[in-house]
């Protein structure tokens, strides 16, 4: 942690600014955070865990995390939520009907989209779900506004009586910038800190069947206060100075916001500029004298033309989305190229004399560059996932994908996975699969043992009371890997030790609990009895489940089995071994006499032994020392 | 000061996060303003990776523009092949590894071989300001492999407004108790390196 210093109120610090909502909502007192990992959300509630005084647990699912949030906000207790884009559409059911009932302890939803999709299924714009619930909405363009806006968020969340919605990008979660921050409102490891000026309130649980029991009778009545609630709240958009004009060039103005307010501000340093941290509701006074002012206005956001729509539905028609992608990320060079394209500025290049050029040079580069493999992410070396999806795909069955590492195993050389939709899918869409009739061989589903306790379980359950006919794989390595080694039911540890208790839910016992009685639980390690053991579940014609269980190399520790391997002289480059991806075994310099390249093992091995049982050569041996 | 553009790349799991995160702090406790950006998640499987450092008076956007970085530092020859040709001109000084790997299921094809030798002469030919550091084989003589890249930020240290003292207290701050003095001894090798 860096603390400039350490004596002055105010000081600096660099963080992410996932690092910084933590922060924030630490100063706003939250009492309970809630969350279900995913990319770019994911250090949001470890870091929050650091602080004294606020029960930060993982749940299992994004819709339970957003209930127990409900719940403390009913105990009068502020809580948070936080997910990632497509987590919210798990959540969507709880959200919507909050929306109206409103809270009474600060309700405040984090969702972190990701734009360009670095690790995601899509790449949908969650701006829409602030519009769709009627409720407010910050979109904070670097981390002191993180930190800012997650405190402000609370507040305005108890003033207006609605959860609130913080929505970030990646670039803006996975970012490094100054916040500036009161020392008592960072994590520090060596002190006790309690954020004592914001202890919660005691207040006896009444209840109030009128707001929270959204029956038809009562429900009517929430809405229509939602409605009026849309009112206040953008007069507040318009009023309270968090949605504020630069005024600079009269001629251009761009109306922005998010991380795209940084690129306008780098690349258009001239212009006049309308940043809505605070985006929905629309501050429409706002943009009417923006537009009056400065002659040309563009509009410069990342994803759908949320703020355009808003815009033009107030009757004013600027220039947008028809320069800058309705996909992927923006950059920097992306604004340029649409503020060129739109008139704003000049084609010109300060660069020009640098750029690259001549001798035939870049000829030789490009051609270089197309012959470089495009290094997909790929499983580690000695993760457990691999010996299973190599035998899958030596059994060519239709494998019905879910989400985590093992989305890689449908990735080359693997090649053993056949979708990857949503999370929990695979025993859904194995069943459905199933029942197509499509497939002569019989269909196998498989997911983490996160995302078996996410959503899992409950299409077990469909699979089990529609006789459905598949084998279920649950790849259990402890732990949620992909997202940084979370916590889940399996591990029986949380983020709040200490605080609460949390107790260990064995899968094998859940699944028995289900009514399936043919289970097989496997060492992954052991390739002969995985490949044995899943060509036996895949000829049987019954719903079973196979459980592999290793610990992920990676999370909670690194794991190294202390055995090295090797390739012997007298290979005969048959590239065997390169068929199960590990990222260990390499080529060398040396050829054999009909040009193959002869591969070898490098420091990096674990010694998991798997390559050693694929060669039916014989030729991969452990080093002896 | 204009911001100073610093893209450091390699392969997941190499450490480029960990320098990232050295090189920023080193520039925020001079008194910079700085940015990083970076990437999570799916990239950190053996993919190709970078981190964006941008420090200075005054910084916006924490992404870097084509062809602007002022000193990329790569980890993997292979990947200073990939980002060069988007993140630097002739300007740019590059910092790399003259070490690659590339996992066998990915080089199959035996005429996409490229040998590294084919590299470096492709970047000597087209980029003025090239180091290429043999770090793998420094960090052996110290005793440690695990250093070699925190040879590569000596070396780049160099190139910096940020005094000596900033960089040993970020590299005390980020690396285990039990290896700071090698980590140090390693940062001098690379700062040293005429």
């Amino acid at each position: 942690m860096n603390i400039i210093n350490k004596t002055a109120k105010i000081s600096a610090a660099l963080l992410t600014g996932n690092e910084a909502i933590a922060a924030g909502a630490y100063k706003a007192g939250v009492h309970v955070a809630t969350g279900y990992p995913g990319t770019p959300s994911s250090e949001i509630l470890p870091y929050l865990a650091r602080f004294n005084n606020t029960i930060v647990n993982w749940s299992i699912n994004e819709k339970t995390a957003l209930e127990i949030a409900i719940g403390a906000s009913i105990g009068y207790k502020r809580s948070m939520f936080t997910t990632k884009h497509v987590g919210l559409n798990v959540a969507s059911d709880p959200l919507m009907t909050l929306a109206i009932t409103g809270v009474r302890g600060g309700i405040v939803i984090v969702t972190a989209d990701d734009p360009a999709m670095h690790s995601s299924q899509n790449e949908q714009d969650n701006r829409f779900y602030s519009k769709f619930a009627k409720v407010p909405m910050f979109e904070p363009s670097d981390s002191n506004e993180c930190f800012e806006f997650t405190y402000e968020a609370f507040e305005i969340s108890e003033r207006f009586d609605t959860p609130v919605i913080i929505r970030t990008t990646t670039r803006i979660s996975h970012s490094k910038s100054i916040v500036h921050i009161e020392p008592a409102y960072l994590p520090n490891m060596n002190s006790n800190l309690e954020n004592k000026k914001f202890l919660p309130k005691k207040k006896p649980y009444i209840k109030d069947i009128e707001k929270f029991v959204m029956a038809p009778v009562y429900a009517r009545k929430r809405h229509k206060i939602a409605i009026e609630r849309l009112k206040k709240l953008q007069e507040f958009s318009n009023n309270s100075g968090i949605n504020k004009i630069e005024y600079n060039s009269l001629d251009f103005g761009a109306i922005t916001s998010g991380i795209s307010y940084q690129y306008v501000k780098e690349i258009a340093p001239f212009a006049s500029v309308l940043k809505l941290p605070f985006s929905y509701p629309l501050p429409d006074l706002l943009v009417k004298e923006f537009v009056k002012r400065v002659k040309s206005v563009i509009i410069v956001e990342e994803l759908e033309p949320f703020i355009q729509n808003e815009i033009s539905s107030i009757g004013i028609n600027l220039m947008g989305k028809e320069f800058f992608n309705r996909f992927g990320e923006l950059t920097p060079d992306m604004v340029k190229e649409g503020l060129i394209s739109a008139g704003f500025i000049k084609k010109y290049d300060n660069k020009s004399s640098g750029k690259l050029q001549g001798k035939g040079g870049l000829s030789k580069l490009d051609s270089l560059l197309e012959k470089l493999p495009q290094r997909l992410p790929a499983l580690c070396s000695g993760c457990p996932h691999t010996s299973v999806f190599y035998a899958l795909k030596k059994l060519r069955v239709p494998v019905m994908g879910d989400i985590g590492c093992y989305t890689l195993g449908a990735l080359p050389p693997l090649n053993a996975m056949d979708s990857c939709i949503s999370m929990g899918l695979a025993f859904g869409a194995a069943q459905g699969l199933s029942l197509s009739n499509s497939s002569p061989k019989k269909i196998a589903g498989i997911m983490g043992d996160s995302t078996f306790f996410h959503s899992g379980i409950t299409s077990l359950i469909d699979a089990k009371y529609n006789n459905a006919c598949f084998t279920a794989i649950i790849l259990d390595n402890s732990t949620t890997a992909m997202t940084g080694g979370q916590d889940h039911p399996g591990t029986g540890k949380n983020l709040s030790p200490g605080k609460v208790v949390s107790n260990k839910i064995d899968i094998k016992r859940v699944v028995e609990g289900i009514g399936i009685d043919e289970i097989y639980i496997i060492d992954p390690y052991n390739y002969n009895v995985v490949y044995k053991t899943l060509k036996k579940a895949l000829s049987s014609k019954n719903l079973n489940v196979i459980i592999t269980k290793r610990p992920c190399i990676l999370y909670p520790v690194k794991i190294d089995l202390g055995k090295k391997f090797k390739i012997l002289e007298g290979c005969n480059g048959c590239n065997l071994c390169m068929q199960i991806g590990c990222p260990s075994i390499l080529n060398s310099d040396n050829f054999l006499d009909n040009n193959k390249p002869i591969p070898f093992i490098d420091s990096s091995c674990i010694g998991c032994s798997i390559c050693k049982d694929i060669c039916v050569f014989n030729f991969i041996e452990e080093i002896k020392s | 000061m204009d911001a100073q553009n610093i893209l450091v790349c390699g392969i997941g799991g190499q450490g480029v996060v960990l320098a990232g995160k050295i090189i920023s702090n080193a520039a925020f406790e001079k008194g910079f303003d700085v940015k990083t950006s970076e990437v999570h998640g799916m990239s950190q499987r053996g993919g190709s990776v970078s981190t964006h450092i941008k420090f200075g008076d005054k910084v916006f956007s924490p992404l870097i523009p084509g062809h602007g970085a002022d000193i990329l530092l790569s980890f993997d020859i292979y990947e200073t092949l990939r980002y060069a040709k988007d993140f630097a001109d002739k300007k740019t000084l590059i910092i790399s590894s003259n070490y690659g790997k590339i996992p066998l299921w990915a080089s199959t094809r035996e005429n996409d071989r490229i040998s590294l030798a084919e590299i470096s002469g492709a970047l000597k030919i087209n980029f003025d300001k090239l180091l290429m550091v043999n770090n793998k084989e420094t960090a052996m003589s110290l005793g440690n492999i695990k250093v070699a890249n925190i040879i590569l930020i000596g070396l780049l240290s160099k190139f910096t407004d940020i005094e000596e003292d900033f960089w040993f207290k970020v590299i005390k701050d980020n690396v285990p108790k039990k290896t700071e003095e090698i980590n140090i001894k390693a940062f001098l090798a690379g700062r040293n390196e005429k």
